[in-house]
C-alpha cells in the first residue's frame, strides 16, 4: 500500500491520527462487506446447506426424508439421461459461444470505429432483444420455425431448398434453440467487448498503420490479443449462462423433441417438478461442481498464456 | 480501426457499404422478432394463431389490450415491480460497490475466501435454491411479502464482481490524499470513490434495473398470491396457458393478451434504455476489463 | 478476472464440513402433516356457514367462467367471501404445498396431476358419498388413490371423432358408416385415393399430447398405463393393438403429423388435407375460432370402436378441484365446489351461456351424470360445426367411457419415455413392440423405482 504523504510536522499528532486511521482501515473492510456477507449467509449458504443435506435423501415434499447416502448421486452418474443433458448443454455451448463471440467481436470492432455512422442507434438496436420478455418471443419463434408454414422454411423454399423440421427433429432443434439464445444475449456480449476495445490505446493502431499493417492483420495481431481477457470474461459468463439455461427450452420446446433440448438446467428442473427433490438437489451439486471446474479451466487457460 | 486514408476511395466506399450492410442486416435480425411481437399484439386474437406471419394494418384492433387491461391487474403489477425495483435496486447499487471497494482496496483476513463466495454465488443456478429458499421464507413467515421478493439476491454477486474491476483502477494516491485530509474510510468511499466511478455506477444501474424488471423465476414462486404478483409474474401466468400443453381451448385470446401485456411491459424499459443509453454504454466502458 | 482454485475449494470444504459437523443444514424437512390417518374432510355442520376462501384457477377462459359463478354461489351462501385468483398453477402449487404457507382452499388441477399431490390433500370420500353413484366412473377412478378420493370431479372429456363432412362428401366417403378403427383406416385410404396429397388422420407430434391421446384410446379398452396398484401394464394386447393402428396410419401415409393446432396443423385442417381428428371434445375450439375456410364443415361423432360392439369413447384430459389439507377453510371450499358441480343452479351457471361462451361452455361436459342429461342440453349447438347438437353427441359418448384406473403420480414424467418413444415409432425408428419394451424398462427404473 502506498506510503502516506506527511504534511504535518507535529509528531505526536501524526502518531495519534495514524493509529486511528490504521484502526479504521483494519475495521472498515469488514463493515463494508458485512451487508453482502449477511445476505449471502442467509439466502445462499443456508439454503445451499439444506440442498446439500437434501441431496443425500429421498424426499418428495411431504413426510420425513429417508437417508439414502450417495444413492442419488450414483443414480444420476449412472443414468444415460443425466449425461445426455450435460451433452446437450455441451453441444449448445459449442453452437452458441464461439460463433457468438466472433460475431460480437466483429460488430464491436465496427461499432468502435469512428467511421461507422449511426453507432448509437445500432448499440440500442442490438440490446433490445436482451430486454424483451422471453415469453413474448417464444411464440414468434415457434411460428417462424414451423416445419411447413414458417417464414424460415418459406425462405428456404424460395432458394429451392427443402423444408427443415427446425423444432420437430432432434438434429435441428438444438441449433434453433441456440439461435434464440444467441439472439437474446449477443447484444450484451457486444457491449462487454466494446468496453474492452475502448481500453486499447489508439496509438497502437497508428503505429501499426505506419508500419503498413492491413486492417485484417491489425484485427488479428492487435485487437484480438488485446481484448483476450475481456473475451475470456465473456466466455466464462456465457458458459455459466448456457449450463444454467432453463427458460428458453421451457417456453419453446419443453425439452423436446426426444429430449434433444433437455439442457442441464432443464433436466434439473424436471426432478423438481416430479417432486423428486433429493435427486434434484444431487443434480444441483453435480452441476455446480461441473460449472465451477469449467470456469476454473477457462481461467487457467487464460492465465497460462499471460 | 486504423486510419485507411492511404487506400483508394473506391475501396473505402466498398468497406463503408459493407459494414453498413452487415450492421443493417443484423439490426433487422435483432429487431424483427420484437417488432413482430408488438405488431401482433394489435391483430385480432385468432388471427395471431391463424395467420401468424401476416400483418394487415386494416385489421388492427385494440381488442387484445382491452381484454388484457380487463383481465390482468397490470397497474398493480407495475406497482409491485416498482417497489421491488426501488428497494432491491438501491440495495445493490449501494452495498455492491461498498463491498467491491473493500475487495479492491483493502487487505483483510478472509478476503480471498469471501471473494470466492462472490464467485460461487455467480455460479449458482437460481432453480437450485428455490425449494430451500421457500422453506426458509415459510420459517421466517415471509411468504407473499415484499421482503421475500426483495432480499434474496438483493446484493448481486455480478455487481460486486464488476464494481471491483471498476474500483481497482481508481488511483490509490487519490484515496490516501483524502485520508491524510482526515476523511474516515466511509467518507473516502462516499466522497472520492463514488464520484470517480459514477459512469460505472450508471451502467450498473441500468443493468440492475433490467435484471430486476425481467426477473421471473424467483418471483413466480415467492409470490403465490396475486396481490404480490410483479409484472413478469403476470406475464408468466398468461404464458403458462399457451406454452405448456395447450389442454383446454381458449389460448388464442390468452396469446393476444400475452403479447399485449408484453408490449406494455417492454415500453417503459425501452424508454429508460433509450434515454439512458449514453450513460449505460459509457458506464460499461468505464468498467472495462483492461486488455 | 482472477479465481483462485484454493479459495473456492476452501469454501466448498468449509461448507461441507459445517454441514457434517453441525449435522443440520437448513430448515427441517417435515413438510405437511405427514401420515395423519384422519385426512377425511367433513362437511360443515352449521346452518349458515361464513368465512373467506381462496380459490385458484388457471388463467384464461375457465377463470372467467368460474368468476361469473361466484355471484350465484353467494345467493345460496351470502356469508362466504370467495377470493378468486388466476394463478400459474404449474409453477406454484407444488411449492406452496411443500412449504405449507398461504395455501389456497381449493385449486383447479389437471386430472393427471392429482395423484402426485395426494399426500397434501383432503380425502373427499365422506363429503362425496351422497354423489358418488351419480359421477362418471372414469372421473372417480382417476381421482382415487389407495381407497381415498382426492379431487372433486369437474369435467368429463369424451374423445370424439371430428371429421370434415364437406370434404369427405366431395371425395365420396361416407363418414357415418365408420364403426371401427378398421373402418376408419379404410375411409382414410378412400379419401387418400381421391385427394392424393392428403394425410387424412391426425397424428399428434407433441410428446405430451400424443401420450394423452394414447391414453384416450386405451381408456376405450378399459385400460391405462398402470393398474390400481401402480404396476405398469403397457405390455398388453390392448396397447399392441393401439400402437399397431397408429403405426399403420403412419406407414401407409394416411396421417398428417403435426402438433395440436400448430401452423402446420391449422393449415392442413383448413385445406382439406386433414379430415379425421380423433380428439377430446375440446377440439371444437378449432372449427369455432381458428378454421376460417372450413368452419361449418366439421362434425363430431363417437370414436370408432376397437372391435365391433366395443365402447365408442374414451377420456382425454379433464380436470378436478383439489382441497389442500393446509387450507384455512377447506370445509367452505367444499361448499363452493359442491354448489358448482352438484347443485343445478351451480352447474347451469358453469356450463350455461355466459359472457365468455355466449352459447355455453362447450369444451367439455359435466361429469355429474344428472347434469349431463342428453335431453337437457346446457350448451347450445355449435355454429362452427354446422349447428350440430354437440351436447347430444358428447353426452352419449360420455356414457360409454369405461371405468379406469387411478392416474399414477409419475404420469407426466412418463412423457419423456412413453411419449417420446411413441414419436419415434411415428418417425419409423421404433416398432410398436420396441415402444412397449423400452418404455416399460425406462418408466420402471426412472419413475416407479424412485417414488
Amino acid at each position: 500500500m502506498a506510503e502516506m504523504m506527511i504534511t504535518d510536522h507535529n509528531p505526536a499528532l501524526i502518531r495519534r491520527s495514524r493509529w486511528r486511521q490504521l484502526r479504521a482501515k483494519t475495521l472498515a473492510p469488514y463493515v463494508f462487506v458485512l451487508p453482502f456477507v449477511a445476505i449471502f449467509l442467509a439466502f445462499s449458504v443456508y439454503p445451499m446447506l439444506f440442498t446439500l443435506r437434501l441431496s443425500f435423501t429421498r424426499w418428495h415434499g411431504s413426510g420425513a426424508a429417508t437417508w439414502v447416502g450417495f444413492g442419488n448421486y450414483t443414480y444420476l452418474l449412472t443414468n444415460p439421461s443425466f449425461w445426455a443433458s450435460m451433452a446437450n448443454s455441451g453441444i449448445l455451448w459449442l453452437l452458441i459461444v464461439p460463433a457468438q463471440i466472433i460475431v460480437a467481436l466483429v460488430v464491436a470492432v465496427l461499432l468502435n470505429s469512428a467511421k461507422t455512422r449511426l453507432r448509437g442507434f445500432y448499440r440500442t438496436a442490438f440490446i433490445v432483444p436482451f430486454v424483451t420478455p422471453l415469453v413474448a418471443i417464444a411464440q414468434i419463434w415457434v411460428v417462424l420455425f414451423d416445419q411447413n408454414y414458417g417464414a424460415i422454411n418459406a425462405g428456404l423454399n424460395l432458394l429451392g431448398l427443402p423444408n427443415i423440421g427446425w423444432l420437430t427433429t432432434s438434429a435441428w432443434a438444438k441449433p434453433t434453440l441456440a439461435l434464440l439464445f444467441a439472439w437474446k444475449t449477443t447484444g450484451f456480449i457486444i457491449i462487454i467487448l466494446l468496453s474492452g476495445l475502448q481500453s486499447i490505446n489508439a496509438a497502437v493502431y497508428e503505429a501499426a498503420s505506419i508500419d503498413g499493417a492491413t486492417p485484417y492483420r491489425q484485427f488479428w495481431q492487435i485487437t484480438v490479443p488485446l481484448v483476450r481477457r475481456t473475451m475470456m470474461f465473456a466466455v466464462v459468463l456465457q458458459t455459466l449462462a448456457v449450463f444454467q439455461m432453463f427458460a428458453e427450452p421451457f417456453v419453446v420446446t419443453q425439452g423436446g423433441p426426444y429430449g434433444s433440448t433437455t439442457t442441464a438446467g432443464y433436466y434439473l428442473y424436471n426432478h423438481i417438478t416430479r417432486a423428486d427433490l433429493g435427486t434434484g438437489a444431487a443434480n444441483s451439486f453435480l452441476l455446480i461442481i461441473f460449472v465451477m471446474a469449467l470456469s476454473l479451466g477457462f481461467v487457467r487457460l487464460l492465465r497460462a498464456k499471460d | 480501426m486504423a486510419d485507411t486514408s492511404s487506400r483508394p476511395r473506391a475501396a473505402r466506399m466498398i468497406s463503408t457499404v459493407g459494414r453498413q450492410g452487415l450492421l443493417l442486416v443484423l439490426t433487422l435480425a435483432f429487431l424483427g422478432p420484437v417488432v413482430w411481437a408488438i405488431l401482433s399484439a394489435f391483430k385480432p386474437a385468432n388471427s395471431i394463431i391463424r395467420n401468424p406471419l401476416s400483418i394487415d394494418v386494416s385489421q388492427f384492433t385494440l381488442a387484445n389490450f382491452a381484454e388484457m387491461f380487463h383481465d390482468v391487474p397490470i397497474a398493480h403489477g407495475f406497482l409491485n415491480t416498482g417497489i421491488v425495483l426501488v428497494v432491491k435496486g438501491s440495495m445493490t447499487l449501494f452495498f455492491a460497490p461498498l463491498a467491491a471497494y473493500a475487495f479492491a482496496k483493502f487487505r483483510f483476513l478472509g478476503k480471498n475466501l469471501l471473494f470466492g463466495a462472490v464467485l460461487i454465488t455467480l455460479m449458482l443456478p437460481t432453480i437450485v435454491l428455490i425449494i430451500p429458499l421457500l422453506l426458509e421464507m415459510k420459517e421466517l413467515g415471509w411468504v407473499n411479502t415484499y421482503q421475500a421478493l426483495i432480499l434474496p439476491g438483493s446484493i448481486d454477486a455480478f455487481a460486486i464482481f464488476w464494481m471491483r474491476q471498476v474500483i481497482e483502477v481508481v488511483p490509490d494516491e487519490l484515496l490516501d490524499a483524502a485520508r491524510v485530509d482526515g476523511c474516515g474510510e466511509f467518507r473516502v468511499f462516499w466522497s472520492i470513490v463514488v464520484p470517480v466511478i459514477r459512469p460505472g455506477l450508471a451502467g450498473l444501474a441500468v443493468l440492475t434495473v433490467m435484471n430486476i424488471y425481467n426477473d421471473f423465476v424467483w418471483p413466480v414462486v415467492a409470490a403465490s398470491s396475486s396481490r404480490m404478483a410483479t409484472l413478469q409474474v403476470m406475464l408468466s401466468t398468461l404464458s403458462q396457458q399457451i406454452t405448456g400443453n395447450k389442454i383446454g381451448a381458449d389460448y388464442a385470446t390468452v396469446t393476444g393478451e400475452l403479447l399485449a401485456a408484453s408490449s406494455v411491459a417492454l415500453i417503459p424499459l425501452l424508454i429508460i434504455f433509450i434515454a439512458l443509453q449514453k450513460h449505460f454504454i459509457n458506464g460499461i466502458l468505464a468498467g472495462s476489463v483492461k486488455g | 478476472m482472477t479465481i483462485h482454485i484454493g479459495r473456492v475449494l476452501g469454501l466448498g470444504v468449509l461448507t461441507i464440513a459445517t454441514t457434517l459437523v453441525a449435522g443440520c443444514g437448513g430448515p427441517s424437512i417435515t413438510g405437511g402433516d405427514g401420515a395423519s390417518a384422519e385426512g377425511r374432510l367433513q362437511a360443515p355442520d352449521t346452518a349458515s356457514p361464513s368465512g373467506e376462501i381462496t380459490i385458484w384457477d388457471r388463467e384464461g377462459d375457465l377463470f372467467q367462467v368460474f368468476e361469473a359463478t361466484i355471484a350465484e354461489f353467494n345467493k345460496k351462501y351470502p356469508d362466504i367471501v370467495v377470493h378468486h385468483e388466476a394463478v400459474d398453477i404449474a409453477s406454484k402449487l407444488q411449492n406452496t404445498l411443500i412449504t405449507g404457507a398461504d395455501v389456497p382452499d381449493g385449486v383447479f388441477l389437471d386430472d393427471q396431476l392429482v395423484a402426485g399431490y395426494a399426500d397434501h390433500l383432503w380425502d373427499l370420500s365422506d363429503v362425496l358419498k351422497p354423489y358418488v353413484n351419480d359421477i362418471a366412473q372414469q372421473k372417480l377412478d382417476v381421482n382415487s388413490l389407495n381407497g381415498g378420493i382426492y379431487g372433486v370431479p369437474f369435467d368429463l372429456d369424451p374423445g370424439l371423432l371430428f371429421y370434415n363432412q364437406t370434404a369427405l362428401e366431395q371425395a365420396g366417403v361416407d363418414a357415418s358408416a365408420i364403426e371401427t378403427y378398421d373402418d376408419l383406416l379404410q375411409a382414410a385410404r378412400d379419401y387418400k385415393k381421391a385427394v392424393p396429397d392428403s394425410g387424412p388422420i391426425h397424428l399428434e407430434q407433441a410428446a405430451f399430447l400424443g401420450q394423452l391421446q394414447l391414453e384416450m384410446y386405451a381408456s376405450q379398452l378399459g385400460t391405462s398405463i398402470a393398474d390400481a396398484q401402480g404396476a405398469l401394464r403397457l405390455d398388453s394386447p390392448e396397447y399392441e393393438q393401439i400402437l399397431g393402428f397408429l403405426d399403420t396410419v403412419s406407414k401407409e401415409g394416411l396421417g398428417t403429423r403435426a402438433e395440436y393446432l400448430s401452423s402446420t396443423d391449422v393449415e392442413t385442417l383448413d385445406s382439406g388435407k386433414q379430415v379425421f381428428y380423433p380428439w377430446a371434445i375440446w377440439f371444437d375450439f378449432a372449427p369455432t375460432q381458428l378454421l376460417t375456410n372450413t368452419s361449418g364443415d366439421w362434425r363430431a361423432m363417437e370414436l370408432p370402436a376397437w372391435k365391433a360392439g366395443g365402447a365408442r369413447s374414451g377420456a382425454m384430459g379433464g380436470s378436478s378441484f383439489i382441497l389442500p389439507k393446509d387450507g384455512k377453510n377447506s370445509q367452505l371450499a367444499w361448499l363452493f365446489y359442491e354448489f358448482l358441480m352438484f347443485d343445478e343452479a351451480g352447474y347451469t351457471a358453469v356450463y350455461g351461456p355466459n359472457s365468455v361462451y355466449p352459447g355455453g361452455l362447450n369444451t367439455s361436459i359435466p361429469s355429474y351424470v344428472p347434469a349431463a342429461n342428453p335431453d337437457k342440453p346446457l350448451f347450445e349447438p355449435v355454429a362452427g360445426m354446422g349447428d350440430q347438437d354437440l351436447w347430444a353427441v358428447a353426452t352419449a359418448a360420455g356414457e360409454q367411457i369405461p371405468g379406469s384406473a387411478p392416474i399414477p403420480a409419475w404420469w407426466s414424467g412418463a412423457v419423456d419415455y412413453l411419449g417420446n418413444n411413441l414419436q419415434k415409432m411415428l418417425d419409423g425408428t421404433m416398432t410398436p413392440r420396441q415402444v412397449i419394451d423400452q418404455s416399460t424398462t425406462d418408466i420402471q427404473t426412472n419413475l416407479i423405482d424412485r417414488q
